[in-house]
């Protein structure tokens, strides 16, 4: 996303009062957070980012707090409840079984939601190894390493996760997180190695290294809490590919097994009967997409607000 | 140029053979033999001959060369559950269907996706760049199901335009090639858009503005020539996006495509299929990736020595 020539000259506004702050407490020893506070400064003059922030933070809101307070239970069948449309005692409608759709989806939302920020972990933390080792060994190692990424990139995720599912022969929550994680973590992998390529270059690492300290020290010290940033950014651009994937696989009916649903599984029911009753799709495939769009401007707010040189391509 | 091209295509060979290991393995890994599921027992004898019969009683390494070899050969084997239909007949039958159902997807999303990336760019924050940009925000988080679903509603069963599903008059061909193209169509517009506002902020355009060519000459010669080369790598991650979206649209609009079959393959254990479409996919893909990097270096002769 690109600035306007306003928010432009805002952050030169928020950047040179923050130096100047910096000059009065000269005295003071130099926080180590500022770099954060700066960031967060940044992230919160962005409205499109606060935006989808709120919006992100109401779509968890509701998935929590739902089954709490929803009277319903939602496995309970009630066939002289069937197929009602929205109304205020069920605000998304019934399904073909009676069960409610506001508490269904609340608690389908947990699935995918859960699923989602679990795979995304596990992207995260194979893609950091993965390109951390790459890019700090470098040579040979780093060659092929790289080799292979190369090759794996652009591989669709869903023929893998399906066999992965097949191996294991059930499909639960973890079961799934592993299918979804099993051919996502590439471009995480390429972007860690070369953020830690970068990073390498840096003065402070050749200090370090001149003054003897070992690799572990230069790793977990100088190089990877630098790379948190990125880290966080990719969480919110890695999470909506997870949810989505879910769903597409639930979709074609691979997903958890019912009476527990996901959205993807809420949606096939949807599809099952879209002639009949179109809103049963809709509801859990907007709320997918209010999870993806605010995850991606979030993602995107992030990425402005902790590098302002890179106004990086939507 | 040649070395760069010679180098290239020798690397995707080592990659071809470990993405087949890979898939190897993980079929191996898979429980279940596909002759015991069936209604009656199977007798011992009869097992064994079918295990021999598909070469399932070898070594492991035995079956991978083995397997290797066919692939080599263009033979995928026989498939483990169809008695009388090897994989080699089930992608004639059904990869073509796929291929045109991906072929007119993707060929809509570039017609249509680059020229809105151009425009949006062009209008840069202004109400169509807005609408744009909005319109491809939703193509990219709305989730493909619900775009196919409502199409069919609307089009279909409400307007009656087109059939509901199937796969053969140019009518029945229409919505689920427009429901498929709908990521990749905004992805190109956002790349496109992406790539056009930052050439736009080059010197050498600012030099062209300076020595007072005309804007449209500016546009045409200066800035699209070198936005429109780095679109070109956006295509090989499309592939793999279409190939994903594939299985959902064939699936609600009952094409008897690829994406189908594999999902039936899977819950039928039938190995040899699911491996055989797998490994097919994949050297799409790679193939895909090695013409893209061929042709971005043959482009912009900077990135060769990055990509050897």
């Amino acid at each position: 996303m690109v600035l306007n020539p306003q928010e432009e000259s805002l952050r030169e506004t928020v950047v040179s009062r923050e130096s100047e702050e910096l000059r009065f407490e000269a005295g003071a020893a130099l926080r180590q957070s500022s770099l954060w506070r700066d960031a967060l400064r940044r992230f919160t003059h962005n409205r499109g980012a606060l935006i989808a922030m709120v919006a992100f933070l109401i779509m968890l809101l509701y998935v929590v707090v739902t089954p709490w307070i929803v009277p319903y239970d939602p496995n309970n069948v009630d066939f002289s409840a069937s197929y009602l449309t929205p109304t205020w005692s069920h605000p998304f409608g019934t399904d073909q079984f009676g069960r409610d759709l506001f508490l269904r989806t609340a608690l389908g939302g947990r699935i995918s939601i859960g699923i989602g920020f679990a795979a995304t972990v596990a992207i995260m933390v194979i893609g950091i190894l993965y390109g951390a080792i790459s890019g700090f060994v470098g040579g040979w190692l780093d060659n092929g390493m790289m080799r292979i990424l190369d090759a794996l990139y652009g591989l669709p995720y869903l023929p893998f996760a399906i066999i992965t599912l097949a191996i294991f022969g059930t499909v639960n929550f973890w079961t799934m997180v592993v299918a979804l994680t099993v051919a996502s973590w590439f471009t995480t992998a390429r972007v860690m190695r070369g953020q830690i390529i970068t990073l390498k270059e840096n003065d402070y690492v050749r200090s370090a290294r001149a003054i003897g300290a070992r690799w572990n020290r230069i790793l977990f010290r100088h190089l990877l809490p630098n790379t948190l940033g990125l880290v966080i950014v990719f969480v919110f651009l890695e999470l909506p590919g997870v949810v989505l994937g879910e769903a597409f696989l639930s979709f074609l009916g691979l997903g958890i097994n019912p009476p527990n649903a996901s959205w993807g599984s809420l949606a096939q029911d949807g599809y099952t009967q879209y002639l009949s009753h179109p809103h049963i799709i809709v509801i859990p495939s907007v709320a997918i997409a209010w999870l993806i769009l605010s995850a991606f401007f979030i993602a995107d707010g992030l990425r402005d607000a902790l590098d302002p040189r890179t106004e990086g391509a939507a | 140029m040649l070395k760069f091209v010679v180098r290239r295509v020798l690397w995707t060979i080592p990659i071809i053979l470990l993405v087949i290991f890979m898939t190897f393995l993980m079929m191996r890994a898979i429980k279940g033999s596909p002759f015991r599921k069936s209604e009656r027992a199977v007798p011992p004898a009869v097992l064994e001959n079918l295990n021999r019969k598909f070469g399932l009683d070898k070594p492991w390494y035995r079956q991978y060369f083995q397997y290797v070899e066919n692939v080599a050969t263009l033979d995928l084997g026989p498939s483990l559950v169809l008695r009388n239909q090897d994989v080699n007949s089930i992608v004639k039958e059904h990869f073509p269907i796929s291929a045109e159902l991906g072929g007119l997807a993707m060929l809509l999303a570039i017609v249509v996706g680059v020229p809105l990336g151009i425009l949006a760019a062009l209008r840069a924050n202004k109400v169509t760049d807005y609408l744009l940009m909005l319109f491809a925000n939703l193509g990219f988080a709305v989730p493909s199901f619900l775009v196919a679903t409502l199409f069919i509603y609307f089009f279909a069963a409400k307007l009656g335009w087109f059939p509901t599903n199937g796969w053969g008059s140019a009518s029945s061909k229409v919505l689920p090639v427009v429901a498929l193209s709908l990521g990749p169509l905004t992805y190109f517009a956002r790349i496109v858009r992406g790539q056009m506002l930052e050439t736009l902020q080059q010197d050498y355009v600012r030099t062209a503005k300076a020595k007072g060519l005309r804007w449209r000459r500016i546009v045409t010669v200066h800035v699209l020539r070198n936005s429109l080369i780095p679109a070109v790598t956006a295509a090989g991650p499309l592939l793999g996006f279409l190939v994903t979206g594939s299985f959902i649209i064939e699936n609600i609009f009952a094409i008897p495509g690829i994406g189908r079959y594999y999902v039936t393959s899977v819950s039928g254990r039938d190995y040899s299929t699911v491996m055989g479409i797998t490994v097919l996919l994949a050297i799409l893909i790679i193939v895909a990736n090695l013409v893209v990097d061929i042709l971005y270096g043959y482009l912009d002769p900077r990135t060769r020595e990055q990509r050897t």
